[in-house]
């Protein structure tokens, strides 16, 4: 492959000699002319015989001189592809190799390389549309935003800010999903979600809580570093394909080990060295059972644990309950197998872990991340090259959505719902802080006492529909969810589609803003008013930074306008706050041209107010730096050696220290103690107090330091764990004289009364950041992570049974957690797990059914759909299922089945793959599919001209109840089924 | 004088299809003419291989040598492209192609075939070098403009290699040899009567 | 022919190979069912070149609807173009030039076959009108299809060096399309042919005596014969069956795909070229005998007559039959009560 510019340039020399040299062997094209005589035409005589297959060139032409090249970022997942679009006339014609991309070196998968098709727009929504008694009827936008900031305002007056729900998008630029968050706190509520709450909700939990960010440690370009690579609940096959060259070309040059957990043997598992098969669900068990022989043999890392890891000894306690015995009994894996892939993961190292959906997506969601995160931290294998915790996010910019808070318990970048991290915001967005209390709404309790839904955390994504259906009394807030105001969020992609259309069909009032309809227009025929579809503009029609999943922002530009009449997410959201009445609050420092807010002016508000995240270094014009010069980093390390971001890590990974000014060239390995943090180093992050009072076995108690011990990063001039930097601890250290007048006037504006407790995360002037660095120290601290995560319902994970779980006898020894009210409604798992033993819902539904990824399509899928090239790979939905349960029930490979679900009496028709994929007793599914329901098509639900090309039953139609208590995470992975033929 | 070849690393390739949509995008393939797929060996077992397939552009190519009208023709950088002009869709060419390249958009009556259409390499048909009529038969001409296979460029994984068939194989070899495997350079035995020996 | 043989027996070889893969998943499938304790798919790769060796071909799985997709390699291919451009056009020269040289040598050593009797004036009806338009049917396509078919084999060799490749492809293009819708008339004359003439086409003891005698070519005079002579029935059933398989193997060819997959079609191909050009060598035999290579028979299909005298030399019984038919007719029609 010659994928060197330099190489190619040469080609095209020898190429073009070699196509007009008359060399023997061959004929060019022109000496293939002259013989075949077409030249001078041919036999004319008999006319032109009907054999028209020369197909007409529709939308493309051929590679038009002088087309525009302009670079964005491949929509479809967090690797952050750059795509190189020609541009000519307005029209988008071509697209080449990303060469220069250190990310992905000019590789796409099935869906980057189709994606110019994206705004080609055959499927694509037109125009404004309303739903009038049951017909989709053209309005203006005008009317539009009219109609619907009116109906909000009444549903506002009559029911509360909190019943308007506002569910976003992992497809929002960096911009976009900020300026979301901020309008949601400026309407008032803190039900706003995006798809991050179905994907790795847990994970960002889970991660935070062991050792302080809840982000991907280390990147994709890093795992070439790796010696043991371990998979599990992840098919970056498919999920991720691009990831692979770097993963694969990383196990082939360090000969390294690759596993594969897996219940179904995937794509991925085919590559790997070490497949396991594994029952879905029982992730803590395998990674207990692993640790059982870890610890056994003396594999762990005792110094890492002891210098920076808080509360193993606690495991220990839990792990040696999981004998090889009890772990095959629970998971299906052999002792022998287990001890193997223990001891490589344990002894070849660097190790690092890499994990997705088939993990996160459980009640046991965060339990799981965390048992990973303490199998890494146990075998010392975080804060290196090689290492970590190498957590493939899903879209292109769920990282970034869920940095800058699209999420129902934090406002942007983490500063959670407290009332110092609404003054921050406040300060940084200079809106008074009571106009923001008064927005939200006020419940009374029975004691009398008010308190504001302002600092509590809203309804997960997983829930609205329940917050529709409930009785009132049952939902936490002033009333039920009676809106849904949708930007760039499919509606099929949480579990119990079922009760989702009821859902849908109670609501009020229902916005969808995206450049395609969504299954939201079509899944509920009930629905006859009060709909409105809004067309929107695709992430390759704006401008704006993207986070991919290794923390690195990325400037896309707007490769063509928005096409027909769709409108930019920044747009839409700035005539709604017009309309809603708080534009001027909401875009003080904002430019708006032509009713477009401008995107660099939002990212540097984001700078501005970033600095728990480090999302305070990275400029628009860093960033567009870095994309105009890409072939200055290089892919291994990720650094620049040369041109104008010389030491930079490309996309400035957060946390990017102090202002932009600072210059820190980001951070491409999070705790990464090698390096100085002046150049992209860290520490564990002490998130959860320094010390933490233990009561030993005899009664009497000690306290227990969390900082780290005798272990700091690179050039630290503290020799030891340290808390985090405030102003007071830099007068302690003496270092306070090091900020400037301008840093310390705005400390003293921020806090005037106790400007000593004014901390790094929210000093405006970046400075407290910028002296602890100079000092070689994180301005965080430097802290223990925590093995034992107190404070979690599950501090030390323990294994529960999935809710419906095909082994019920399992379930009186691994009960699910009791019954609870979570994010302002009930979780009552252990009641619907209880039932289910006692109905035998496993004899009726003996088949395991969990869902995943398809290359060609992404998420609800409706916009790969709709894309044909795509559509054309993937056109009918389907089940795999084991030729043995086949066998059984008659089934044959292709046939139609209906696949029975344990709850609503749901039903599904789709297509059988038999294949040893899948064991004996499970089936899989990929949730991409949608539009159709109960074996009836629904595409006449669609506007017209706007259905996808391909439409299929929802895997969710069956998946089942059951949520993460930490995130309201859904299950989808683990439940169960029963197969006929149809 | 390069000698163009495709190799597709099975032991790299991972089903992502980003050949087979990035040959559709480029050259406007209408649906069911699939000039290139990916075909999964022993699927859903251990030892499992993926191969992305298309047109190997043959020494000695089958396909021109049984054409009743010799339609075929071999560029001096030893790709085998055709004239639409005049093929008469007998299929032919089909039956002999040891790889299942060429296809036929089906024409009228009882499923007839039309014209062949197959992978050109991305080198175009006869027609002028990026003129538009090669480009509505025959698809983009990315060779003339000193640019290689698009499939093989946007390849996730590097797995599908194209070029000068020297280039491709010492790079074949070598990843064998780093790493110690290696399922074979499928389609070459058949193709170029010759392996790379590992 | 040998080149069929071959043939058939790679098919023998594919259906053992794909009986032996049936067994392995057979036997390897309650393996599965239990965990091993390792698996290592990457040791465990398939190697491309065992399976060429187990089963010369590679067939695997594919997404797209197109399932005849999902054959990765199949190097038979080479094998059918060494027997199309080979063994093929060895076969057709051979039958079809060999064919012609035989009736040339026959011309000049016999020349005409000439009536002894010479011609007698009265005519009796041997094919009526029906006959006649079933076998004019048949034979017009017949010729269509020949041409156009002999045009895929040889007409790159003979035709395109003459006219060039454009015209070659239009004519051939035309050819192609003459050929698949004449073969629906062909298929249908060929199926009247066989009920119409299945009773006159029976072998008898007298086909034994005719053919013993070479059917007057050994000897001076003619042997007896009825309806249709043992040469003729040759042709009948060179007719039906040649045509008949000609045109279940052409329709496989036409509808590509549907009760086939590859091998099957470059079977088909092979058995529809050698039928064909044994077909029209056989035809070429039959044009000569009834046209100038015998006094007399090309009016039994030109006009439906023939002279009572040539019905005597070359089908006595046949004639005998029909004029004791013609007295009986007669006999009960005097017999009849006269009003």
């Amino acid at each position: 492959m010659l994928t060197k510019r330099s190489e190619r340039q040469a080609r095209r020399g020898s190429l073009a000699a070699a196509v007009d040299s008359q060399a023997a062997g061959g004929f060019d094209r022109r000496t293939f002319l002259r013989r075949s005589g077409l030249v001078a035409g041919g036999l004319a005589a008999l006319g032109a015989l009907p054999l028209s297959s020369v197909r007409k060139a529709e939308a493309a032409g051929p590679a038009v001189a002088g087309a525009t090249i302009r670079k964005n970022i491949c929509t479809h997942c967090s690797v952050g592809c750059t795509l190189i679009a020609e541009v000519s006339n307005g029209v988008w014609v071509g697209q080449e190799p990303g060469w220069d991309s250190p990310i992905n070196r000019g590789s796409h998968c099935a869906k980057g390389a189709a994606t110019r098709e994206l705004v080609h727009g055959d499927r694509r929504l037109r125009y404004p549309m309303k739903l009038v008694n049951g017909q989709w009827t053209r309005i203006s936008w005008d009317v539009a935003i009219n109609e619907i900031g009116d109906k909000m305002m009444e549903i506002r007056a009559k029911s509360g800010a909190d019943s308007v729900y506002h569910l976003g998008s992992a497809k929002f630029t960096n911009e976009g999903a900020f300026l979301f968050r901020k309008f949601a706190a400026f309407w008032g509520t803190n039900s706003v979600d995006h798809q991050a709450r179905i994907c790795h909700s847990t994970t960002v939990a889970g991660v935070a809580n062991t050792w302080g960010y809840g982000a991907q440690t280390n990147s994709y370009t890093d795992i070439r570093n790796s010696k043991t690579i371990l998979f599990i609940g992840s098919n970056a096959a498919e999920a991720h394909p691009v990831s692979l060259q770097h993963i694969l070309e990383g196990k082939e040059s360090n000969r390294a080990n690759m596993i594969v957990m897996d219940p179904r043997m995937t794509r991925t598992a085919a590559h790997a060295t070490e497949y396991v098969r594994i029952r879905s669900g029982t992730d803590i068990p395998v990674i207990w059972g692993m640790l059982h022989h870890i610890f056994k043999n003396g594999w762990e890392d005792k110094q890492f644990i002891e210098q920076r890891v808080y509360g193993m000894d606690d495991i220990r306690k839990e792990v040696a309950k999981w004998t090889p015995e009890e772990v095959e009994r629970v998971t299906g894996v052999p002792g022998a197998q287990l001890e193997k892939v223990a001891k490589m993961f344990a002894t070849q190292k660097p190790s690092t872990l890499i994990w997705c959906m088939g993990s996160t997506q459980h009640t046991v969601g965060t339990a799981n991340v965390r048992a990973f995160c303490i199998a890494l931290l146990a075998t010392g294998n975080v804060g290196g090259p090689g290492m970590g915790a190498n957590i493939f996010r899903g879209h292109t910019n769920v990282q970034g959505a869920t940095d800058l808070g699209v999420d129902i318990a934090t406002l942007p970048l983490y500063y959670g719902l407290v009332e110092g991290a609404w003054r921050h915001w406040s300060r940084v967005w200079e809106v008074d802080y009571n106009w923001f209390a008064d927005r939200f709404d006020k419940t009374t309790a029975a004691d009398g006492k008010v308190t504001s839904t302002m600092n509590t955390p809203g309804i997960p994504s997983t829930r609205w529909f329940d917050a529709t259906l409930l009785d009132k009394k049952d939902v936490r807030q002033k009333d039920n969810v009676k809106a849904m105001f949708v930007m760039g969020h499919g509606g099929n992609t949480v579990t119990r589609v079922p009760q989702a259309q009821k859902g849908v069909e109670k609501l009020e009032l229902l916005v969808v803003c995206d450049p395609h309809p969504t299954t939201w227009a079509s899944m509920a025929p009930g629905r006859k008013n009060g709909t409105y579809l809004l067309p929107i503009a695709t992430s390759y029609e704006t401008n704006g930074s993207r986070t991919a999943s290794n923390r690195a922002l990325q400037w896309g530009e707007q490769i063509v306008k928005p096409i027909f009449e769709s409108k930019d997410d920044l747009e839409v959201m700035y005539l709604l706050a017009k309309k809603l009445g708080f534009a001027d609050q909401m875009f003080k420092n904002i430019k708006v041209e032509n009713n477009l807010p401008v995107p660099e002016d939002i990212l540097r508000e984001i700078n501005r107010g970033g600095f728990s995240t480090g999302y305070c270094g990275q400029s628009p014009e860093r960033l567009k730096s870095h994309m105009a010069n890409q072939k200055d980093f290089d892919m291994r390390t990720q650094r620049a050696a040369s041109g104008p971001n010389k030491g930079d890590y490309y996309g400035l990974p957060w946390p990017c220290w102090g202002t932009p000014e600072f210059k820190h060239p980001g951070t491409p390995l999070l705790y990464n103690t090698n390096l100085s943090i002046k150049e992209g180093g860290g520490t564990f992050r002490p998130r959860f107090g320094l010390e933490r009072e233990e009561t030993l076995p005899d009664g009497t108690k000690r306290k227990v330091s969390l900082l780290g011990n005798g272990y700091y990063s690179k050039d630290s001039e503290i020799k030891d764990g340290y808390p985090e930097f405030t102003l007071g601890v830099l007068k302690k250290l003496g270092w306070d004289k090091d900020l400037t007048e301008a840093e310390l006037a705005i400390i003293n504006k921020i806090n005037p009364t106790t400007p000593d407790s004014v901390s790094w995360a929210i000093d405006l002037s970046g400075g407290i950041q910028r002296v602890a660095i100079e000092h070689g120290c994180t301005p965080y601290g430097n802290g223990k992570a925590r093995a034992n995560a107190f404070g979690l319902p599950d501090p030390i994970p323990v294994h529960r049974e999935p809710i419906y779980t095909p082994r019920p006898d399992l379930v009186a020894k691994y009960p699910t957690l009791p019954n609870a009210v979570q994010f302002r409604v009930p979780n009552i798992g252990f009641d619907v797990q209880k039932a289910a033993v006692e109905k035998g819902i496993a004899k009726q539904f003996p088949l395991i059914l969990t869902s995943g990824r398809l290359v060609e399509y992404e998420g609800g899928g409706e916009e790969t759909r709709s894309n044909k090239w795509l559509a054309e790979l993937q056109q009918d939905m389907f089940v795999e299922i084991n030729p043995a349960d086949a066998a059984e029930r008659g089934i044959k490979d292709g046939a139609w089945v209906w696949v029975t679900g344990a709850e609503n009496n749901s039903k599904a028709k789709m297509k059988a793959l038999v294949t040893e994929r899948v064991g004996k007793g499970v089936t899989w599914s990929p949730f991409h599919f949608g539009g159709w329901f109960e074996g009836v098509d629904q595409r006449a639900n669609y506007p017209k001209g706007t259905d996808p090309i391909v439409l299929g039953e929802s895997v969710n139609s069956l998946t089942t109840y059951g949520f993460d208590p930490v995130t309201g995470m859904h299950e989808p992975k683990a439940t169960l089924c029963q197969v006929r033929a149809a | 004088m390069a000698r163009m070849k495709f190799l597709c690393d099975a032991d790299r390739c991972i089903e992502c299809n980003a050949c087979v949509t990035a040959c559709k995008n480029e050259h406007e393939v209408p649906w069911g003419i699939n000039r290139r797929r990916v075909v999964t060996i022993n699927d859903g077992k251990p030892g499992e291989r993926s191969v992305s397939m298309a047109c190997m552009h043959c020494t000695d190519a089958p396909c021109a040598a049984v054409c009743p009208v010799d339609c075929f023709y071999t560029t001096a950088d030893a790709v085998v492209l055709h004239s639409k002009d005049l093929c008469i869709g007998c299929g032919y060419c089909f039956y002999a192609c040891p790889f299942g390249a060429p296809q036929y958009p089906k024409v009228g009556n009882f499923g007839s075939r039309g014209k062949m259409d197959k992978c050109t390499f991305c080198a175009g048909g006869p027609e002028a070098d990026g003129s538009k009529e090669e480009y509505e038969k025959y698809g983009a001409n990315r060779l003339a403009e000193g640019k290689l296979p698009l499939c093989a460029e946007m390849c996730s994984t590097k797995s599908l290699l194209a070029g000068d068939g020297d280039v491709i194989a010492q790079i074949y070899k070598e990843r064998v040899s780093r790493r110690g495997y290696g399922s074979g350079a499928w389609g070459w035995q058949t193709a170029y009567r010759e392996t790379i020996a590992t | 022919m040998l080149g069929v043989l071959a043939k058939f027996m790679m098919q023998v070889r594919f259906i053992a190979g794909a009986l032996a893969l049936a067994f392995t998943i057979a036997i390897a499938a309650p393996a599965t069912a239990q965990q091993p304790t390792t698996v290592n798919p990457t040791a465990s790769a398939v190697q491309e070149r065992q399976l060429l060796q187990e089963l010369n071909r590679i067939q695997g799985r594919v997404t797209i609807p197109d399932k005849k997709a999902d054959l990765l390699e199949q190097p038979a291919g080479r094998d059918w173009r060494q027997w199309h451009q080979v063994t093929l056009r060895w076969i057709g020269a051979i039958a079809i030039l060999g064919m012609l040289a035989l009736l040339v040598v026959f011309y000049l050593a016999r020349g005409q076959v000439k009536l002894e009797k010479g011609l007698s004036g009265r005519k009796i009806v041997r094919f009526n009108a029906v006959e006649r338009f079933v076998h004019w049917l048949t034979a017009t396509c017949f010729l269509v299809l020949a041409v156009s078919g002999l045009n895929v084999t040889f007409g790159k060799a003979l035709l395109l060096p003459l006219i060039g490749p454009s015209a070659f492809s239009t004519w051939s293009e035309l050819a192609k399309y003459s050929h698949n819708f004449l073969s629906f008339p062909f298929t249908i004359g060929v199926i009247l042919i066989f009920l119409m003439w299945i009773g006159s086409n029976i072998p008898n003891r007298t086909d034994v005596e005719w053919v013993k005698r070479g059917g007057g070519i050994i000897g001076k005079d003619h042997p007896p014969a009825g309806h249709f002579n043992a040469g003729q029935k040759m042709i009948y059933w060179i007719v039906v069956l040649g045509g008949g398989a000609s045109a279940v193997t052409g329709y496989l060819l036409l509808f590509p795909f549907y009760g086939t997959e590859i091998s099957g079609m470059q079977l088909a191909q092979i058995v529809h070229s050698v039928v064909a050009v044994l077909f029209i060598a056989a035809m070429l035999g039959h044009i000569y005998i009834g046209t100038i290579g015998m006094e007399g028979a090309f009016e039994a299909m030109g006009e439906g007559t023939v002279d009572v005298n040539w019905a005597k030399e070359h089908h006595p019984l046949w004639l005998d039959d029909e004029l004791n038919r013609t007295k009986e007719t007669q006999a009960q029609a005097a017999a009849r009560p006269a009003e």
